[in-house]
Parts: structure tokens; sequence; C-alpha cells
């Protein structure tokens, strides 16, 4: 087991690595901005040590400073949470080169399923289902139109060096695709240095079906069930719960072994998540791998009792997986709220600044996971999410009614927050009743026609 | 910053007709603007020194601001710009780069510090002479730690 490991992230999920390590009798280090000094992760670790200025570019991102920090203090291995380098395949290279052990999959798995135009086609190769699109990176506006006309409208159009929702645009017919076309690409630059794009059939009120694999060096791999994360505002999730209301223990079962298809494919490492569309029919297409822990990832633990930091260590240090398929259980029903400094009434006006006011919702079933504590100060340099609220209860029912005691006990004050938004879609007779796709935040954030009464649907 | 630096500094801002004046020293900042009708507003930030906390060195003496610390002035701290291994010397069987009491020139080299296997020469922007020197040969540092203080000439 590792004697020192080094956290190269920042807010809760460097607390959570922490966390895990401490309960491991394993020593960690902390790296910080120079915004970050008063952070809680700095405060808990055993060692910190101030990498760079405030942007991420300096600091957490910065490469040779985090191997620099990991040099001298002589750690072993360096986990990386989710976002900043835990996609890099460059950064995993070098940890290696530097016999560092990076917690996580190999570079090669990372660099596969980073490229989304290769990981489809690996997938087509594997016999995974793909969502029927371009066979490979669409090079100009006359293919665009093509491959629209062949797959029929509406089509998606993605980012290949992409992921995590961003970059993509739709297109409802052939006089919309050119510009969504050629304002992908120039997004795809901007955003990830790469104006490759590809095309995919766009899968009306699809589901967000992901299911987490944990995989050692060994060859064994085994699937911890779903997570429904249906629940996003421009690509970006508020809201995931297990089980789906869609998925029952056939599919669930079905998509598993594609899910474990998926991870054998291409020898993969660790813990990791394969994101499937998941249409009105019971048809699964395979949209993207994510090669690292997900933010999502309690919601899972509360459900299978598996604490997915701790295996992630396990499989790093070389432990086989301890446990086997028939052997993993899926217990009760658990949500996740993910609550950002933003006014949810305000337009989503980010909101920094100094917490005055906390009091964290306790109680039974109710597990909070955050970096933020009374007196701290939110810095307006990253990431808007400053807690997760993830509940467990006996059924959904239950949960979702542990998840508003939890919510309406939360304070966080004077800075804003999205509880209220989240307290609304709790409320939401569709919601309630389990009958939510991709389209449910923004058809419920739209705000109703002005002229006529409008039936409230969502 | 006593009363009497505070007077020094309204007056050179009324005498070169300024609207807004920042200083930082020593761990200590004031922000002095100039109102609307002509009053000038003052804003403090006390901002803590940075200190690598390790159970197995000494911690940083920390400066807490005003009223403590004795005033040094025209000291300047040269921080570390990145993270790595201190060095005084360029090679051990050297003599260090500069030592306690030695006049620099903008641009002397005054200290490596290693990272990744990599020498990288520390260099310094202003002239004057080292008062103290924060490190040891040897020592960890992080990003913005205090590696030097040098009285500007």
């Amino acid at each position: 087991m590792f004697n020192k490991i080094l956290i190269a992230n920042r807010g809760e999920i460097a607390v959570r690595v922490i966390r895990a390590c401490r309960d491991l009798g394993i020593k960690t280090v902390a790296v910080y901005s120079k915004a970050d000094r008063e952070s809680l992760h700095v405060k808990l670790a055993d060692e910190a040590i101030c990498i760079g200025e405030a942007p991420s570019s300096e600091s957490y991102l910065n490469i040779p400073a985090i191997i620099s920090a990991a040099e001298i203090a002589d750690v072993e291995a360096i986990h990386p949470g989710y976002g900043f380098l835990s996609e890099n395949p460059h950064f995993a290279e070098i940890c290696e080169s530097c016999q560092i052990k990076f917690i996580g999959p190999r570079p090669e798995s990372v660099r596969l399923m980073g490229d989304k135009v290769m990981a489809r086609t690996t997938m087509e190769k594997a016999g995974v289902p793909t969502t029927p699109g371009s066979k490979g990176v669409v090079e100009d506006q006359e293919q665009a139109l093509k491959i629209a006309k062949k797959f029929g409208y509406p089509v998606i159009i993605k980012a290949k060096a992409g992921g995590g929702g961003k970059g993509m645009k739709i297109a409802h017919n052939d006089g919309k695709l050119v510009n969504a076309f050629l304002t992908a690409q120039a997004e795809a630059e901007a955003a990830f240095g790469d104006r490759e794009v590809y095309i995919e059939k766009y899968i009306r009120e699809p589901r967000h079906i992901e299911i987490q694999i944990m995989a050692d060096a060994h060859g064994n791999v085994v699937h911890l069930g779903e997570r429904d994360c249906s629940i996003q505002r421009r690509h970006q999730k508020l809201l995931e719960e297990s089980p789906s209301t869609s998925v029952d223990s056939k599919l669930r079962k079905k998509m598993g072994e594609i899910a474990i298809k998926v991870a054998k494919a291409v020898k993969y490492e660790n813990v990791g998540t394969v994101e499937f569309l998941l249409d009105s029919d019971g048809n699964f297409y395979f949209m993207e791998m994510n090669t690292r822990l997900q933010v999502e990832h309690p919601v899972t633990e509360l459900i299978t009792g598996i604490d997915l930091v701790k295996e992630q260590i396990r499989i790093a240090a070389g432990h086989k997986l301890r446990v086997k398929q028939d052997q993993i259980q899926f217990n009760g029903a658990a949500i996740e709220c993910r609550i950002n400094a933003e006014d949810s009434e305000n337009n989503f006006m980010p909101s920094p600044g100094r917490i005055d006011t906390l009091l964290i919702p306790g109680g039974p079933h109710v597990r909070v996971d955050t970096h933020i504590y009374s007196g701290y100060t939110v810095p307006p340099f990253y990431d808007s999410m400053i807690a997760k609220v993830i509940v467990h209860g006996r059924d959904r029912n239950e949960a979702i009614a542990i998840m508003q005691r939890a919510l309406r006990e939360m304070t966080v004050g004077p800075i804003k927050t999205t509880i209220p938004l989240l307290e609304k879609i709790l409320n939401r007779p569709r919601f309630r009743q389990g009958k939510v796709t991709t389209t449910f935040i923004d058809t419920m954030l739209t705000p109703p026609a002005p002229t006529g009464a409008e039936k409230e649907t969502v | 910053m006593n009363p009497k630096e505070l007077k020094e500094m309204l007056a050179l801002m009324a005498e070169y007709g300024l609207t807004e004046l920042e200083i930082e020293k020593n761990g200590f900042k004031i922000r002095l603007k100039k109102g609307g009708s002509g009053n000038v507003m003052i804003q403090r930030e006390e901002m803590s020194e940075a200190h690598l906390v390790r159970p197995t060195e000494r911690t940083e003496p920390k400066s807490s601001g005003p009223g403590s610390a004795k005033e040094e002035e025209g000291v300047t701290i040269i921080r570390s710009p990145m993270v790595g291994t201190f060095y005084a010397a360029p090679a051990p069987d050297q003599e260090a780069y500069v030592v306690k009491g030695k006049t620099i020139s903008s641009g002397d080299v005054l200290c490596i510090i290693e990272a990744m296997k990599l020498m990288n020469e520390i260099k310094s922007e202003i002239s004057g002479r080292v008062v103290q020197i924060l490190v040891e040969n040897g020592q960890p540092v992080e990003f913005d730690q205090p590696l030097f203080k040098i009285q500007k000439t």
C-alpha cells in the first residue's frame, strides 16, 4: 500500500480523497494555488505545497509544478480527482516516467477514450451499440449534409476532443446544419484546441444513463449499476440518482454487461464510467466513457456500500478486486444534488464571496461532501460547485423526502446558491413521477408564453 | 503602516495629483483612493505570509500586519517563482551565489531552484544588498515562498 499520496486537485474532491487516505493510514500532500491558501483541503492534508497563482493554468493544470511538488514531498502516487488533469494522458505518462503511480487507468485508455471519434470506432469494432452517426471526423459542410441526410434529422455535432457536454450543437434541418457545423468547429477549436467534429443522430428525449465500472490490473471487471443523470442544464448535471426509473434489473444486467465489454475492449484499469443514451424504446447507445472518478460517485457508494475512492487506491496499489459481480448488491435509492455558488433565481449569476452563515444538513441517511466552512471565501477562479448533498432511502419516494428535508435545513449565506432551483425540481410532478429526460430542465426554465394560459406539463 | 507614513502618502497623492495609490509591503496592503468630493478613502487588507505546513520542518515566522513586525524601509522580499529544491550554490563544491551583506545588481543569479531534475537559475529583478537569506541549502520550497530579503539601493 502507498505510504504517501499527493492529491492533484482542490475543493470537495480533494477533501474526499484525503478522507479515504486517512482511513487507509496513508499520508496526504495537498497542492494549492495562492487563492486556495485557506481552503479546507490545505488544512486537512498532512502537508501542503503552494504551486502557483490563482488561475488553473498556473496551478492545478501546471504539470511541472505538480510533479515538482510530488518529488519534493516524496510521494508514491498521485490522485488526480476529477476535471483538471484527471483525463490528461500526457500527465498520466509523465507520472509513469517519474515512477509515481497515477491513480487511474493506463495512459493509453485515457488517450483512447479522450478521442471521442476513436472511442466510437473502437466500440463499434467491439460490438458495442453506438449512436448512428459519422464513421469518423466530418471534414466539411458537404459531408455534414450527406451524413444528416443518411441518418435523418435531427443531428448533433460534437467535438472529437470534447466531452463533459461542452461544445455540442443540434441541427434540425439543412438550413440550420451548415451554421451549426461551422459554429461547432469554431467552439471546439476555442475550448479544446482541436476543431475536428463528428456527427451523431440526435436522440429525442433521451435519458442519460451511465454505468459505473471497476477493474483491477489482473483483468477482473465488475459493474456497480447505473446512475440516471438526465437532469442537466446546458449539459451540466444538477441532480443524479440511482436506480433509474427507466432501468429494471433485466436492463441493468444488459447494460452492465455491455459496460464491462467496453472496459475489457480497452483493457481498462481502475474506476470508470460508461455513458449511454437510452431512448424511449429501451434501446441504448454508447455515448462516451469517462476514465476517471466522477462527481456523482457517492450515489453509487450509497447504493452498493462500496467506497470507490478506496477501491481506486487499492487497485492502483496492485490489489485484486475484493468482490465478484454476483456479490454486488443494489440497495434502496440514492439521490445527489449539486449545490453551486450561483443565483438560480437570477440567471445563474456566479456568486462567489465569503460564507458567513452555514448550516450543513445532517441526520439519518444524509451525506454532504463539501469543502466549504463558515468564514470561508469562495474564490471566483474555479468551478462554482460548493457542495454535494447525497441521500439514501428505502425507495425513491423516501429518498426524495429526505433530500427535501436536507435542502430545507441547508443554509448558506449571504452568497447565493442553486438550492432554490433544486427544491423546485424536487417538487415537480414529472420529476416525482420519474418521467424525466434531458430536456426537462430547459423546458422547466423556459418562461411560459405571454398569451393564453399554458398548462403546466413539467 | 504608521500615521507619519500615511501622511507622507497622502501628501504624495496631493503633490502629484494622484487619484489612487496602492502600496504593498511586508504582508500589508493599503489602497488610498480619492473620492468624488476630493476626500480620500482608505482600504486596508492584511495578508498573512505563506508557510509550509510540515511536521518535520520549522514553520516560517508569520508576519501579522501593522504594529507587530519591525518596520523595514525599502526592503523587498524575493519569492520563489516555482516549486522545487533551493540550492545556494551552482554546485556542491562551489561558493554560494550570494551571502548576507552582498551587493547585487538586477539580473544577478541569486540561487538555483531544482525542479524535475532541471536546474533553474533564479535572477534578481532589483539591485540592492542582501539583508537576509530565508531558506537553507537543499530545502524544498513552494511557489511564492520568501527566499531573500533585499535592501533596495
